[in-house]
């Protein structure tokens, strides 16, 4: 009885905030925002027994990746007196593309186009699906190799970040 | 109604929203800054989707593969905000309209 009442909870949370992040003039607001469309996120993942990733996500989403993007926009303090949508006809081509792509994928979802041949819902879930330690063991054995490609790509971009900051401008 | 749980699809219909919000972000807005935010905001949608495919087919690869978005999500965040500071170190300027030169 109770997931009817949260699922409807962080829905309505998630899709209220989402919004305001993208029409808030205030940068900082935006972020706060995305703060809170992040928990409710989390929240979603607890109640689809993924209460490991719900961690991860508080804790590398909305707390390392929202602080470097808080920490960026004090930083450069930008002007919010500049225009804040685009301009002219491009922004009616924006809210019309992206209704297209909602509908497809409204039809998608409703249609269950990619979910041929497999149960619509799995009733009895192995144990210890969405525990750190199932998690842990798929990670290090069937996805070994990606997991190490992840950490080259992670080098890579603290290399690049560091280039970049370094370098002078004249 | 004991024991009435949310169809997968609804979550699915959530993540489908979300993910349009964050388009509409990055087509109509001009501040780099927030077209990031807006790009943050499509892939935890798609993580979204990527977990309850998981729970809907019982496994947790779809688990796993939120790790590995949530870690280039990461890698994007530092080189893209990095990039970001250096242009307005440059151009004093966040709006992508007025970045639209290759050459500096």
């Amino acid at each position: 009885m109770l997931e009817p009442i949260l699922f409807t909870l962080f829905s309505i949370i998630a899709i209220v905030f989402a919004f305001n992040v993208i029409f808030r003039r205030n940068a900082v607001h935006c972020a706060l925002h995305l703060v809170g469309v992040l928990l409710a996120l989390s929240g979603m993942f607890v109640l689809l027994n993924a209460a490991f990733i719900a961690v991860i996500q508080i804790l590398i989403y909305a707390g390392a990746i929202m602080v470097l993007f808080l920490f960026v926009v004090m930083l450069l303090n930008v002007k919010g007196d500049a225009a804040l949508l685009t301009p002219g006809g491009w922004k009616g081509f924006g809210f019309f593309f992206a209704l297209i792509i909602f509908v497809e994928l409204l039809y998608v979802v409703l249609s269950q186009g990619g979910t041929e041949g497999t149960p619509a819902q799995t009733t009895a879930l192995p144990p210890g699906f969405g525990s750190p330690a199932e998690i842990g063991r798929i990670l290090y054995t069937t996805w070994l190799f990606p997991f190490e490609v992840t950490s080259i790509l992670l080098l890579i971009a603290v290399i690049g970040a560091v280039v970049l900051a370094k370098r002078k401008f004249a | 109604m004991p024991g009435w749980t949310v169809p997968l699809e609804a979550y699915q219909l959530v993540a489908a929203l979300l993910f349009t919000i964050g388009l509409i972000g990055v087509l109509v807005r001009r501040s780099a800054l927030i077209i990031f935010m807006s790009i943050e905001l499509m892939l935890n949608a798609v993580n979204l989707s990527f977990v309850t495919f998981s729970k809907q087919h019982g496994q947790m690869d779809g688990q796993i593969f939120v790790f590995f978005v949530m870690s280039v999500a990461a890698a994007e965040v530092a080189v893209g905000l990095a990039i970001l500071v250096a242009i307005f170190r440059s151009r004093e300027t966040a709006n992508v309209d007025d970045v639209h030169l290759l050459k500096g």
